[in-house]
């Protein structure tokens, strides 16, 4: 245990740092760097998740004693060659990506020289941003559990590093950590509350290569039905009032306008924006009864989805001319959106009384040529009447002919649209919202591709709506001369279940529901428990990302506002810094109290105490391992008058050491202790006073 | 020169504090804590944490950054409290050879919490640590005994001028210390050295001046054999039988075999000639011959066995030397000399 340490540079602080790492200190920090890996397991590379492993994996192994750690050239050309991997794949290209797999590899690149306390300490610290990292990326209650469940080891950890070989009736890092938690846990919540949530200082926008699964702004016919085996949450809604019917949920995203051979595209693209952080500002109060409150899964795009006949009413949304609903900024991270339903004669709000003829051209477009069948068809239709007639003919056709909606549909890679509406007759919606359109553009009637959602079913409680990727919907849009724009959906004529209940009812013949997602809880709606534990385990989560999430500028002021004072920024500032103070203050009350305080043994070593501070007043200093009767002994000689007092005390102190050395001292015992004393206290003082008396006659 | 100074003024500060004693309970008044480098790296790591959680306006990080700033000022109270109502309480000062350490022995006592990772050291008198004992754990009610060897190259009292007891239990973010300002010296024993052959001066009561064969070869001092012994003193007998040169030493000293003498090496200086009856002793004693020492001021009659060995190592030890008192200032008490004594005898 002793170390006589000469050859050690530093002073008193760096006497510790150069010690070598109990393993199981080490032990804790490898299990938390695993779990801290998870959350970000699809944006690091396969080769940076594998070298972290087997980095981490030689450094127990090194721990355990079975192989060696690299030397310093093994250790450097490890180093390079993990960077040069690195620069390779990254080429300049600069993402929160990237930064957060150089952190990794930072990380892993460390378990190589990881030897020291110090060295401990620096993987900690990086371990612990890291966690900060992941919340950025994922915020869900289980996430955010996992990254809160690697801090606790990584302070277990600490405390293991500090004290590798406690004795077994002290080893509770878990319970003291729990405690120490739990009693700041007030304090914490307190700052949360009131802690001013600021503007941010600079903006940083989070650029993700993450490709996202959700809709793009292009339809290839194939699109949507590969989203459709997908059943990630797209959104969740909750209604102020009566949840609209399921075939009128129609969430409408984006507009795709132009034909480019096979695919829709939109004519318009996005305008550069200026990089920055999406508003998150959704809203706050009760909602109205018309009002409806979308909380979007991030998506990386501008677009958000809304009903028909809506009309912004946070303030982080625009409306676009097509009477869509856009953020300013991409949706990087998960946001809250409100919106009011305003009943109108228009089924789309917003749209012109006229088009002009530019937009009719832009509505009529058609590639030059391709799909002869289906022009013929539409050139047959014009002439049987009106718009509206035309519209309900190719609904008809579709009703009445062997159509089929099917998610494995057939490949039809030259003239699709005449492929599918004359030979195949097998599609998705896209593949029919796509032909609709180009017939009845052929025909004269401006038209568009709609893509969205259309569905949603409830969360647990029915308190919200949760709609997911399989929802993925296309539709089509016509303008009729008086009305504006008009929905027409062809698959609603194909598989009208699609609209009334979902996508699940209507492939419950197929069976293709799902088929590549086993693990989806989506797919066993037949299994009411796993249908339950999902929608919980998602209720909980909705409920995480309102209130502890989404707690952010608007629903801090709003939540202010409620309280009486009518707290600003400042006002907060000032509250935060006063709960810091308080709880300091009233730690240090409590922590003076509990010493004060105590059992009856404390109050007798309190007697102990004062017999030996009155002994050394008295000018008797008092020894290590003295016993009573001695300390006594020259007590008295220092002092005759006490002689007798203090003697008794002796034996008194005496009988309780050698009677019951654990056990507690009895009420009279501490009386007669006490009374002793302060005999001792009164015979000194007398002394004193006589003496002075005989120095000043 | 000012950091001289100010590092002077906290050091009477501290003293007005800690009182020399041999025993010392720690309480808010004596306990003194600080961040160690890691903890302040990770207060800016919350500050980090804190800017990136404002600027990407994410809840979780706050929650983060306060949860970890609370337990900071959590591990602060626990940090405080290992040391708390501890009572430290310097047992023996021991006695030990000048350059092989001399041993202090101390007693913790905890009282209500447990007192965990507890590190002992006493720095040198460079000021790096000179004996550090560490990971001590005293749980609640219970005591333990440890042992610092402190290093000392020169003879004489050793008295620690402080002994730092510290814990960073459990993080390792916070130091709490605070120190024992002990009373009571130890003694480190001259380094010994061979001695040359010597001659006593002191004159033996009863046989005066005659070089005697006491009482058969059986009490003469015997020693192996070195460079420069004549070779009529080997005993030449003892060799044929065991094949080990031995030199009989009475035959050749001069003086009494009985009396190790201060005035015996001319020209050697002090220490030097300290050094080689700390020799001689330790020589005289492995052999459990009977030996008495005299030094200028103080003489020990001859004796044998250790407990005597051991009086004449400590005379050895402080000759010269004035035992250290409690403190530069109170001049005549009787209180420190007493207690410094009463330690010793401990």
């Amino acid at each position: 245990m002793i170390k006589a340490l000469f050859t050690r540079k530093a002073a008193g602080q760096g006497a510790r740092t150069d010690t070598v790492l109990p393993g199981s200190a080490l032990n804790w920090l490898l299990v938390s760097f695993a779990i801290l890996l998870v959350p970000q397991w699809n944006r690091l590379p396969i080769w940076l998740i594998g070298a972290c492993a087997g980095l981490a994996g030689w450094r127990w192994l090194a721990q355990t004693g079975r192989v060696r750690l690299p030397g310093r050239w093994l250790r450097v050309g490890i180093m390079l060659v993990l960077m040069a991997i690195y620069i390779a794949t990254v080429r300049g290209h600069f993402s929160v990506d990237t930064a957060s797999s150089f952190f990794v590899l930072a990380v892993g690149l460390k378990w190589l020289e990881t030897r020291t306390q110090r060295d401990f300490y620096v993987v900690f610290f990086i371990l612990v941003y890291l966690a900060a990292v992941n919340f950025l990326f994922r915020q869900d209650i289980l996430w955010a559990l996992m990254n809160f469940s690697a801090i606790g080891l990584l302070l277990a950890g600490l405390q293991t590093l500090n004290a590798p070989d406690l004795p077994p009736s002290a080893r509770r890092g878990w319970k003291r950590l729990a405690g120490m938690v739990l009693k700041t846990l007030p304090v914490v919540i307190l700052l949360f509350v009131f802690f001013p949530r600021m503007a941010p200082l600079w903006s940083v926008p989070m650029v993700s290569d993450q490709a996202r699964t959700g809709l793009s702004d292009t339809m290839t016919p194939g699109d949507i039905s590969s989203l459709a085996q997908n059943s990630e949450r797209a959104f969740r809604v909750s209604f102020g009032g009566q949840v609209p019917a399921y075939r009128d949920r129609y969430w409408r995203g984006l507009i795709l306008d132009y034909l480019d051979g096979e695919t829709w595209r939109r004519r318009e693209q996005d305008d550069f924006t200026r990089p920055g952080r999406i508003d998150l500002d959704g809203g706050v109060g009760e909602l109205e009864p018309n009002q409806y409150d979308v909380l979007l899964e991030p998506t990386d795009r501008k677009w958000a989805f809304t009903l028909e006949n809506s009309r912004a009413v946070s303030d982080n949304l625009v409306e676009t001319p097509q009477a869509l609903f856009e953020f300013r900024r991409p949706a990087d991270t998960s946001v809250r959106y409100r919106m009011a339903l305003e009943p109108s004669v228009r089924i789309v709000s917003g749209s012109p009384e006229t088009l002009s003829s530019a937009q009719k051209r832009r509505y009529l477009q058609l590639p030059g040529e391709g799909n002869p069948q289906a022009r013929a068809l539409a050139r047959e239709l014009a002439t049987q009447g009106s718009d509206e007639q035309v519209i309900r003919r190719l609904l008809e056709r579709f009703r009445e002919q062997e159509y089929y909606y099917t998610l494995r549909p057939p490949r039809m890679p030259e003239n699709g649209i005449d492929r599918l509406l004359f030979e195949e007759k097998r599609g998705f919606c896209a593949h029919y919202a796509g032909a609709a359109t180009f017939v009845y553009r052929a025909a004269g009637i401006p038209a568009r591709v709609v893509t969205g959602y259309q569905g949603g079913e409830p969360g647990a409680g029915g308190e919200y709506l949760i709609v997911r990727q399989y929802d993925a919907h296309a539709w089509v849009e016509v303008w009729l001369e008086g009305r504006g724009w008009v929905r027409v959906d062809p698959t609603a004529a194909i598989a009208p279940d699609r609209i009334e209940s979902g996508l699940r009812d209507a492939m419950a013949e197929e069976g293709s529901f799902l088929e590549d997602d086993p693990l989806s809880p989506q797919r066993y709606g037949d299994l009411p428990l796993v249908q339950w534990a999902s929608l919980q385990l998602d209720r909980i989560n909705y409920q995480w990302q309102r209130w502890v999430v989404g707690y952010q500028g608007q629903s801090q002021m709003d939540l202010m506002s409620r309280l009486p004072g009518g707290l600003g920024l400042k006002e907060l500032g000032y509250l935060t810094a006063g709960i810091v103070g308080a709880a300091l203050l009233f730690a240090g009350v409590i922590s003076g109290w509990k010493r004060r305080g105590g059992p009856k043994q404390d109050r007798f070593r309190r007697l102990v105490a004062a017999w030996h501070r009155f002994c050394e007043q008295s000018g008797v200093p008092v020894r290590a391992g003295e016993t009573p009767d001695f300390l006594a002994g020259r007590l008295a000689r220092a002092l005759p008058e006490v002689a007798d007092a203090a003697a008794s005390f002796a034996r008194q102190v005496n009988r309780h050491y050698y009677s019951r050395p654990e056990g507690v001292a009895t009420e009279q015992e501490l009386r007669h202790l006490k009374h002793l004393l302060r005999t001792m206290k009164r015979q000194r003082r007398q002394r004193q006073t006589s003496s002075i008396r005989t120095r000043n006659p | 020169m000012l950091k001289k100074t100010l590092a002077g003024r906290i050091r009477r500060w501290i003293n007005r504090r800690l009182p020399r004693a041999d025993r010392q309970t720690f309480t808010q008044k004596t306990i003194f804590i600080l961040p160690t480098g890691a903890g302040v790296v990770f207060g800016l790591l919350l500050l980090i944490m804190l800017v990136t959680g404002i600027n990407y306006q994410n809840s979780l990080i706050y929650l983060l950054v306060f949860l970890l700033g609370a337990l900071f000022v959590a591990a602060m109270h626990q940090t405080h409290r290992n040391l708390s109502g501890l009572t430290l309480a310097l047992v023996s000062a021991g006695e030990g050879e000048a350059g092989e350490g001399v041993p202090f022995r101390f007693r913790i006592t905890s009282t209500t919490a447990d007192s965990l990772a507890l590190a002992l050291s006493v720095a040198d008198e460079q000021g790096r640590p000179g004996a550090v004992i560490e990971g001590v754990h005293v749980p609640a009610g219970e005591t333990r005994d440890v042992t610092l060897t402190l290093p000392t190259a020169r003879r004489g009292y050793v008295r620690p001028e402080r002994v730092r007891i510290e814990t960073r239990f459990p993080f390792g973010l916070l130091k709490a210390w605070s120190w024992l300002r002990p009373v009571s010296a130890g003694v480190a024993y001259p380094r010994p050295l061979p001695a040359p052959d010597t001659v006593s001066t002191v004159q033996e009561t009863d046989n005066n001046d005659t070089p005697v064969r006491v009482a058969g070869q059986d009490e003469a001092d015997l020693r192996p054999w070195r460079e420069g012994d004549l070779t009529p003193r080997v005993m030449w007998k003892r060799y044929a039988r065991t094949g080990q040169m031995v030199v009989a030493d009475w035959q050749a000293s001069g003086g009494s075999p009985h009396w190790l003498d201060f005035s015996a090496f001319p020209g050697a200086d002090t220490e030097l000639r300290l050094s080689y009856l700390a020799w001689q002793v330790r020589d005289r004693a492995a052999k459990g011959a009977r030996f008495g020492l005299t030094l200028p001021g103080e003489v020990i009659d001859p004796d044998a066995g250790n407990p005597h060995a051991l009086r004449c190592l400590h005379a050895l030890a402080v000759w010269g030397q004035e035992k250290p008192r409690d403190d530069a200032h109170v001049h005549g008490t009787r209180a420190g000399v007493d207690s410094a004594g009463a330690g010793r005898a401990a």
